[in-house]
């Protein structure tokens, strides 16, 4: 379906599974859609798990068909490498300046056959990988990740510190890599702006009685994800810093809620979800969680639960008061609701830390003139009842980018901009 | 006619010459029947690689098009699309995947090689037997049919209607609003439910493009996305209404669970023992006590106990807003009686997302006790109501309380089951409407054009089930596009005719709903509106009648046979 003259344009801010979600939708309407995403790759958040709860089915697969949907789709403009500097304007009359920076590869000729990065000499820590692994100064972030093309991180690159490196060009038989691509600003007329740049988790160092970075074989839950992940760095061998797989876990619940006030919804279902994973490949393992509240809304989550609570995995209601080293294993201080103090022994700890607005939140929220909720999340325009307006007509927000939440309800949300933005446009 | 089958093979660069030996393939295979000619290229999916393409599907009259390069996902589109172009139907050409599947998957030359061969036989093979299928599309209804009038019901109706697509709202009871309209007030602001109503009904009563039904019963939902029957029953004349609608939303809301499977809370039995729905009835200031929190002998209670989780343990699910609304009532009773003891009974808090913490921590702050307990009991003393308590740890204790508000498990509206029935849509364990994908696709159920919004797809609060209803709304919107056709999918089942014995297991095993039997002919039928091509018809069928175009017995069997030669 191409797009025709009298459909709307819309921005959409955030490639993750709402930005993609509302892009699809929009563009299947008739509408042109520009996606714009910081990245260089798209997917979001999601792409990074190696299974969603409660189905355990491959997060990679479950949302590549859309993926590919969207880069073949004509009506749809993805801009990796891009921000929105600017926007000025009204529902219908927005005019949003975009820039975006140059990846040095042509997405064209490009097939995607990483040949370049091999000859490479730079070995960073990979960001993707929450840095458990290296890259290349040119690269691709996973296998896997799309748009199928590398970039080129010039903050490392030998090249553009000014060394007379061109080991990559040489490799490239398709004459993809230009090094004379410039940064682009574009500026892009639309009627409406979806808002979804999705969400990053609180910072475990700021619990510092967790031992996280201090204490060996103490991981935030992402890390984990990519640990157990079959294209992560140890391609889904469960293995710890020392080399060993873990014989016993611990997961502790909601790691900065007090400081942050609130409940990320979603933190004790991945957390049943990484027990039921890890139960799965390692044989015999010892899991417990120690948590305060179990939350586990609607219909589907308590049999997940129960059945993973009936394989064996321990549900502690505690507060942990420290967590030490103790020869090569952690032990764990914690105190139960009746008062009772214990310790627990194990190899790997595992900590599920809340969820926060994505990095630059507030400098998106002064662009776009929206407010911002004391924790930094984009405030719906009447909270208790519309979830994805905002106070800027025109404007809208989906998934975690307004409150922590899970796929299903980002889902809705990111369609629900769509019902909203194509009733608007009549 | 006779077959002209042309294979190419792309180098993809080096990726796959490299490591496939490409002039052996084609040493091997260009004997084989009806292979016409074949040709290497350096990169097939490049435009020049594209225009040769095109170029030589018409300088050799081709018949069938093999392309053997990387997997079908990456560029089976973009070969489709060649043959478009130079006139040959999309559907009799096949793809070999020789990247993934063989040069990337072993460093040995050899055997990437012999697997490549035998791929590319096996797609000549299969390929002689495809079909040239017809891409297809139908007019559609822009009408849209929202059943239930509650919030969901309301607000889609409100996004939907517009000067081109009229909407039919139908509401069982007399009235729209639902059960929001009940509420005296709302989590977390405290505002009154039937304002919020009375606001949202503005735009949709009396607009110009919504007609309203109430007191109605839909009679009949039949056909397929862009084109269903419709017929409603006005209840109290019997008067009969048929209409022709696009897409339908059902938001038949939910029912409190029926606490005399649970004898233990005293519900029915004693005085002053409570549902949430009672005790919202007792608050709103036209209700039969003007708004007062009174007990039976018309006191205002000194104590009141309230019991989450009434039911959850029998339904297998958290109910998700109990916890919420128990805190709203809290602040309703310390609002209108500020001595009252107010006790929370709950096993865990469930209060989700970014705002709710703060409204349970203000709550707190107004003197309200929280006791954790797993299992309660209620019983009658001679002063008032004991509630016995125990935590999952063992700890015992009890209340003496005037009163008790038991907050039960949330099921799926009672009309749930007739119209999952009468739409062929699967009901989940716990009792709501299946999703298409439980993930990925919230609003939509598993037949085609028939969305769920609200609490008949599970609990849900008041913003999450306007959320739905806008969903649905936007996926509706996409599609259904006034004076666009919609595009139907190609490859198919059929039943063949002769074969078909009438056994109809192909009609319970299809999960869309696309197979009716023909009581005349006594054969099975597919519809190929609402058929999604699954195939689970063709595995099921017992006399090899049914089959999915292009996936048929004898090209299966000749891309196996090829294969394993």
């Amino acid at each position: 379906m191409k797009s025709n003259k009298n459909s709307i344009s819309v921005l959409v801010i955030g490639a993750g599974i709402a930005g993609i979600e509302s892009s699809l939708l929009l563009a299947n309407s008739g509408a042109k859609v520009y996606l714009v995403e910081k990245a260089s790759y798209f997917g979001g958040n999601v792409i990074k798990w190696e299974e969603v709860f409660p189905n355990m089915e491959c997060a990679t697969c479950m949302i590549a068909p859309k993926q590919q949907e969207l880069l073949q789709n004509e009506n749809i403009e993805l801009l990796t490498l891009s921000q929105v500097e600017d926007v000025q304007g009204s529902v219908g009359d927005f005019t949003a300046k975009v820039k975006k920076k140059a990846r040095y590869i042509d997405l064209e000729a490009c097939i995607g056959c990483n040949e370049c990065f091999e000859p490479c000499p730079v070995e960073v820590d990979n960001e993707f990988e929450e840095r458990l692994s290296k890259r290349k100064a040119i690269y691709i972030p996973c296998a896997g990740a799309l748009p199928n093309a590398p970039v080129i991180d010039t903050a490392n690159c030998l090249r553009f510190k000014g060394e007379d490196c061109q080991l990559c060009q040489e490799a490239c038989m398709f004459e993809a890599i230009d090094y004379t691509q410039q940064d682009e600003e574009l500026e892009l007329k639309v009627g409406a702006l979806v808002v979804a740049t999705g969400f990053k988790t609180f910072d475990l160092t700021q619990t510092p009685q967790y031992g996280y970075k201090k204490l060996n074989n103490v991981y935030s839950i992402i890390e984990v994800e990519r640990i157990c992940a079959s294209n992560g760095p140890t391609e889904g061998q469960i293995i710890m810093q020392n080399g060993e797989t873990p014989k016993s876990v611990a997961i502790i619940h909601c790691v900065g809620r007090e400081e942050k006030g609130y409940c990320s919804s979603v933190c004790c279902m991945a957390s049943i979800k990484q027990a039921h994973f890890l139960k799965n490949k390692i044989p015999g393992v010892k899991i417990a969680q120690l948590y305060s509240a179990l939350c586990v809304p609607g219909r589907i989550y308590q049999r997940f639960y129960e059945e993973v609570k009936e394989s064996g995995v321990d549900f502690i209601r505690a507060t942990v008061s420290e967590v030490t080293q103790q020869g090569t294993g952690l032990a764990i201080k914690y105190k139960t609701e009746d008062g009772e103090e214990n310790t627990l022994n194990v190899d790997m700890l595992i900590l599920a830390p809340a969820i926060e607005p994505a990095i630059d939140s507030t400098k998106l929220a002064q662009i776009l003139d929206i407010p911002q909720d004391e924790h930094g999340f984009f405030t719906e325009k009447e909270p208790d009842l519309d979830s994805v307006d905002t106070s800027r007509e025109g404007v809208f927000i989906a998934g975690c980018a307004q409150s922590p939440k899970d796929v299903p309800d980002t889902v809705a949300e990111a369609e629900a901009t769509v019902g909203r933005i194509l009733s608007l446009s009549r | 006619m006779a077959k002209k089958i042309g294979v190419y093979v792309c180098e993809c660069g080096n990726n796959i010459a490299d490591n496939v030996d490409i002039d052996r393939i084609i040493k091997t295979i260009s004997p084989m029947r009806d292979v016409q000619v074949i040709e290497k290229y350096r990169l097939l999916c490049s435009e020049d690689g594209k225009e040769f393409l095109k170029q030589s599907i018409k300088d050799h009259e081709l018949t069938h098009l093999v392309v053997a390069a990387c997997s079908p996902k990456q560029h089976e589109h973009t070969f489709m699309g060649v043959c478009m172009t130079a006139g040959l139907n999309p559907y009799l050409f096949q793809m070999a995947n020789i990247r993934e599947q063989c040069a990337w998957v072993t460093p040995d030359k050899e055997e990437a090689t012999d697997k490549a061969i035998r791929q590319i036989a096996a797609a000549i093979a299969r390929v002689a037997y495809n079909e040239a299928l017809e891409r297809k599309d139908i007019d559609v209804y822009p009408d849209i049919l929202v059943i239930g009038g509650g919030i969901s019901g309301i607000r889609a109706t409100k996004v939907l209607a517009s000067p081109d697509r009229r909407v039919y709202l139908v509401e069982k009871s007399s009235s729209l609003g639902g059960k929001v309209k009940g509420f005296d007030k709302l989590f977390t602001k405290m505002e009154s439910g039937s304002v919020l109503i009375e606001n949202e009904l503005r735009s949709v009563e009396g607009g110009e493009n919504v007609e309203v039904f109430t007191d109605s019963e839909v009679k009949q939902i039949l056909g397929f996305f862009g084109n269903f029957e419709i017929k409603v029953v006005k209840k109290a004349t019997n008067e009969e209404r048929n209409f022709n609608v696009g897409a339908v939303v059902l938001a038949t809301g939910f029912d409190l669970m029926d606490l005399k499977e649970l004898p233990q809370y005293g519900y029915g039995k004693l005085e002053d023992v409570y549902t949430s729905l009672e005790f919202e009835e007792m608050n709103v200031p036209g209700g039969p006590t003007g708004g007062n929190i009174l007990l039976k002998n018309g006191k205002p209670p000194g104590s009141v106990a309230i019991i989450h989780c009434v039911g959850r343990e029998e339904k297998g699910y958290c109910s998700k807003v109990c916890c919420m609304y128990s805190l709203k009532f809290a602040r309703m009773l310390k609002d209108k009686l500020p001595e009252v003891r107010v006790s929370q009974l709950y096993s865990d808090l469930c209060i989700p997302g970014k705002a709710y913490q703060k409204f349970y921590e203000e709550t707190e702050g107004f003197g309200v006790e929280f006791i954790r307990a797993d299992k309660t009991n209620v019983a009658q003393n001679d002063k008032g109501i004991t509630v016995k308590y125990e935590s999952e740890t063992g700890s015992k204790g009890d209340l003496s309380v005037d009163m008790v508000i038991l907050v039960p498990a949330m099921e799926a509206g009672t009309d749930t089951n007739k119209f999952a029935e009468m739409l062929g849509i699967p009901v989940d364990n716990e009792g709501f409407l299946a999703q298409e994908h439980q993930r990925l696709a919230p609003v939509a159920s598993s037949v085609e054009g028939i969305f769920v919004a609200g609490c008949a797809q599970g609990p849900k609060n008041i913003s999450e089930s306007i959320v739905q209803s806008e969903a649905a709304a936007g996926k509706i919107l996409s599609t259904l596009v006034p004076g666009r056709k919609l595009e139907l999918e190609v490859k198919t089942s059929k039943i063949s005719e002769p074969f078909c014995t009438g056994c109809k297991t192909c009609i319970s095993v299809c999960p869309y709903s696309a197979i009716s039997f023909d009581d005349f002919r006594k054969i099975s039928v597919v519809n190929e509106a609402l058929c999604h091509g699954c195939g689970v018809c063709a595995a099921a069928c017992p006399s090899g009648a049914a089959s999915v175009k292009n996936f048929a017995f004898t090209q299966i069997y000749q891309e196996v046979e090829a294969l394993l030669k």
